[in-house]
């Protein structure tokens, strides 16, 4: 029996929590469905489904394993599950009126498959959102704090270190550069608390670079799936993503190993691969400055021109 | 000694699915519950394979399905070790390529998405209205049904006879033995039973009692497993409905009371309640163990801390153990010598013949250890090493202690009248791998009893090889020939060849 405090080994008999991340931008969803021949229109909803298959397949590995999923919505972030306990507690009451009608269904499958939809549909039915100026990105840098602060709660209530987390993100829309920094830092979080972060990109041909980076990081997997590979999303996602930290130990899974060590600038937001960098805080510019606007040091010749690539 | 050892719940209830007949698993597969919970037996890899060829119905080749492990050798073993398991269950089916079973893969498909209409997972009602059960009633009355039946095997003063159903599997199971006059002991069995955590007994109970229910009370195995595994995936505290259950499972439902494993306001109402310990059956024993401690603790307001645990042990062997129950005393007077009493503790050392004694009971180090393990204060926990390793140590060394004479029976060969003739037997034997012991000195050997044939026949032959070569007068090999019946004494590997002791 292993109850010693540690971070780093893994055991066999360990509960995972694993944190979903799903990118709800509506906008780019639709655009992933417009490319579509129709009849294999892969839509939000379908994916949803076969996200709530994967989830009730993590929860079937272990019977102490524990979910979260979070929404990275255009200009927020919200919990999906758990919701604070007034609200879960007033659904609770809420659902046990229909819950006679549902014996096929493991009991604690359905109240956190119940809680997802409904949690969505409340996220989509939400006009306040709708005026967001920000159309095309969402607040992926919001979900992965919110993400990291769930997991670093539930670990520190954890006593005797049994439980191992890991985040997983479901992504379709583009990088968004304002978010880089933010994101980075993140990243490095999770590097530094040991944990995880598993992508997986539904798009046709971009790679995206900040993601590429985190699971390159923190030593989880990236899987770009094409539109049309997404079909059989739930089976890329029980192949990849589904093992927990112990088994990946013995597998060899499916992923890209080549990264994309590109960086946004600091100044312009601008994704560059070549640029200035600051010699005392290391900010990256893609132009010359004549004082670094991070640490407000002289630079009296101007940053030095460098390769991002190398410096990162 | 006859008896086999369970370690854990999972062991116990995967080797009697495995007996079982391939149709009588294809019948179980059709239940999702079912389904879930045989899952949640498997190793983690295997689980991970099944996971992977769920949603596959053209199925792959094993070659391919290796390719996805690493290719080093702790891999590959616990690959061969899953496939194999897989394998034995019938969950894998192989023709020219690996496809899950048919109804397994529906059924579980149906788990994980919530299709299908099979109602395997309980029907449940609405709260009652008037009033509702609460779950301490539950939890209080699951454990006096079982520990009832514990203080019976351990004889304390304030054990009422249990049911004569009960009776009947706990002598079945070899726990207990009938010794005439209405009057039962405990078997060696039953001590290490007792040491144990709260699921596996509950596991090797009802294990038991599908034997029992197969053969006597005509009760249809598939229904009663599922029934089972159903009761795992129940949730606490929530009022299930009777309906939907077969006649089988309804009598089976009778049964499971006397165990404390459901709950109903009265016989033959239409509502059940799954205790703790039927909804804990398949997740492990995380939960259950809390329920085995102080029994006598009845206040609610009990810290659920010291529910969880209560023996602290130091490194010179003494032994506090904060518990009035009787059944956890008695427990620990297996293994140690207790020494005061007081009103919410007791103090115990543990001693070399008192770890003897329970040694000589049938009782393992290893079950002392993790009994000790599992039971130990949350205040021990805080420290790197659960148990101080010197006790530890010196509980298994004890245990060594008593294995290091192993005896066996062998023929022994000697005098011989040359060192090549010796040499040369001694070969063939050594071929043969029957040589249990050989000193080079004295041109001795021993070999076991299955081998002693072909040594003799070897030496006949070689003998009449001679004879018919006619080289020299000298016709025998030996002397004296054949020793029988001289049984070697040789210790364990670590100082082979001279008798310990």
């Amino acid at each position: 029996m292993s109850s010693i405090k540690d971070s780093v080994t893994v055991n066999e008999d360990d509960a995972n929590l694993l944190v979903l991340i799903i990118d709800t931008n509506q906008m780019n969803w639709t655009k992933v469905a417009n490319k579509q021949a129709m009849g294999n229109c892969l839509t939000l909803q379908q994916i949803l489904r076969q996200l709530l298959a994967f989830i009730n397949a993590h929860l079937a590995l272990k019977h102490d394993n524990e979910v979260a999923v979070i929404a990275s919505h255009i200009g927020v972030s919200k919990f999906l599950y758990p919701i604070p306990t007034t609200r879960q507690k007033t659904r609770r009451s809420h659902g046990d009126s229909d819950q006679s009608s549902n014996s096929n269904m493991y009991q604690r499958f359905r109240v956190i498959d119940d809680q997802v939809t409904s949690n969505m549909k409340a996220l989509f039915e939400n006009e306040a959102l709708k005026s967001c100026p920000d159309k095309v990105s969402s607040m992926m840098a919001g979900a992965l704090s919110l993400a990291l602060c769930y997991i670093n709660r539930i670990t520190k209530s954890d006593e005797i270190g049994h439980i191992k987390s890991r985040i997983l993100i479901i992504s379709v829309s583009p990088d968004s550069p304002y978010q880089y920094i933010s994101i980075m830092n993140c990243i490095f979080s999770a590097q530094k608390l040991g944990i995880p972060i598993d992508v997986c990109k539904i798009s046709e041909s971009d790679n995206s670079v900040f993601l590429q980076q985190a699971s390159h990081i923190t030593g989880g997997r990236y899987l770009r799936l094409s539109i049309d590979q997404s079909r059989g999303f739930l089976h890329f996602l029980m192949k990849t993503f589904l093992p927990d930290r112990f088994v990946r130990r013995h597998l060899c899974l499916p992923g890209d190993e080549k990264v994309d060590f590109g960086a946004a600038c600091f100044c312009h937001k601008k994704t560059i691969n070549i640029g200035y960098v600051c010699s005392v805080c290391l900010s990256i510019y893609c132009q010359q400055l004549e004082e670094c606007s991070t640490c407000r040091s002289k630079v009296t010749n101007g940053v030095k021109r460098s390769k991002t690539n190398e410096s990162l | 000694m006859p008896t086999r050892i369970v370690s854990h719940f999972k062991t116990n209830i995967y080797d009697y699915l495995e007996a079982l007949p391939k149709t009588t698993l294809e019948k179980l597969y059709e239940e999702p519950a079912t389904c879930l919970a045989i899952f949640r037996l498997l190793p983690s890899i295997a689980r991970q394979l099944v996971m992977s060829l769920l949603f596959d119905k053209e199925g792959i080749s094993k070659n391919d399905l290796i390719k996805w492990i690493k290719n080093d050798k702790e891999s590959l073993d616990k690959f061969d070790e899953a496939f194999d398991k897989l394998t034995k269950l019938q969950m894998i089916e192989q023709n020219e390529k690996l496809t899950l079973n048919e109804s397994f893969r529906y059924s579980f498909q149906d788990c994980l998405t919530g299709c299908g209409s099979r109602q395997s997972f309980g029907i449940p009602l609405e709260k009652h209205k008037s009033k509702p059960l609460d779950i301490s009633l539950l939890d209080q009355y699951a454990i006096e049904k079982w520990e009832n039946i514990l203080h019976f095997m351990v004889g304390t003063e304030k054990s009422n006879v249990p049911s004569a159903s009960v009776l009947e599997v706990v002598t079945k199971a070899n726990l207990m033995r009938d010794i005439g006059g209405g009057k039962y002991e405990i078997t060696n069995k039953g001590f290490q039973f007792l040491l144990q955590d709260v699921n596996t007994q509950v596991w090797a109970i009802l294990i038991q009692y599908l034997d029992i229910a197969g053969v006597m009370l005509n009760m249809n195995v598939v229904e009663v497993l599922n029934f089972f595994f159903m009761l795992g995936s129940l949730e606490l505290g929530q009022d299930y409905s009777v309906e939907g259950l077969t006649p089988t499972q309804r009598q089976l439902l009778d049964d499971l009371e006397n165990y404390g494993l459901a709950y109903r306001r009265k016989k033959g109402s239409t509502r059940y309640y799954p205790t703790r310990l039927a909804t804990t059956l398949t997740s492990g024993n995380a939960a259950t163990v809390s329920s085995n401690v102080n029994i006598d603790n009845t206040d609610a307001g009990e810290d659920s801390a010291t529910e969880q645990g209560f023996i602290i042990i130091e490194t010179n062997y003494k032994l506090y153990a904060y518990t009035k129950s009787q059944l956890q005393i008695s427990v620990l007077n297996l293994f140690s010598e207790l020494q005061f009493r007081f009103s919410n503790m007791v103090t115990a050392t543990i001693t070399r013949d008192s770890v003897r004694n329970a040694l000589k009971k049938g009782i393992t180090a290893q079950q002392i250890i993790s009994y000790l393990t599992a039971h130990s204060h949350p205040q021990m926990k805080k420290r790197p090493s659960l148990l101080p390793s010197t006790v530890k140590d010196q509980i298994q060394l004890w245990e060594m202690e008593r294995n290091r004479l192993v005896v066996q029976e062998c023929y022994l060969y000697k005098d011989f009248k040359t060192w090549s003739d010796y040499e040369m037997i001694l070969k063939h034997a050594t071929k043969l791998g029957v040589v249990v012991w050989s000193n080079e000195s004295k041109k001795m050997f021993g070999v076991t009893e299955a081998g002693h044939e072909h040594v003799r026949a070897f030496i006949k032959k070689k003998m009449a090889q001679r004879k018919s070569n006619g080289t020299g007068g000298n016709d025998n090999f030996m002397g004296n020939g054949v020793n029988r019946s001289t049984p070697i004494g040789y210790g364990d590997s670590s100082n082979s060849g001279t008798p310990a002791r």
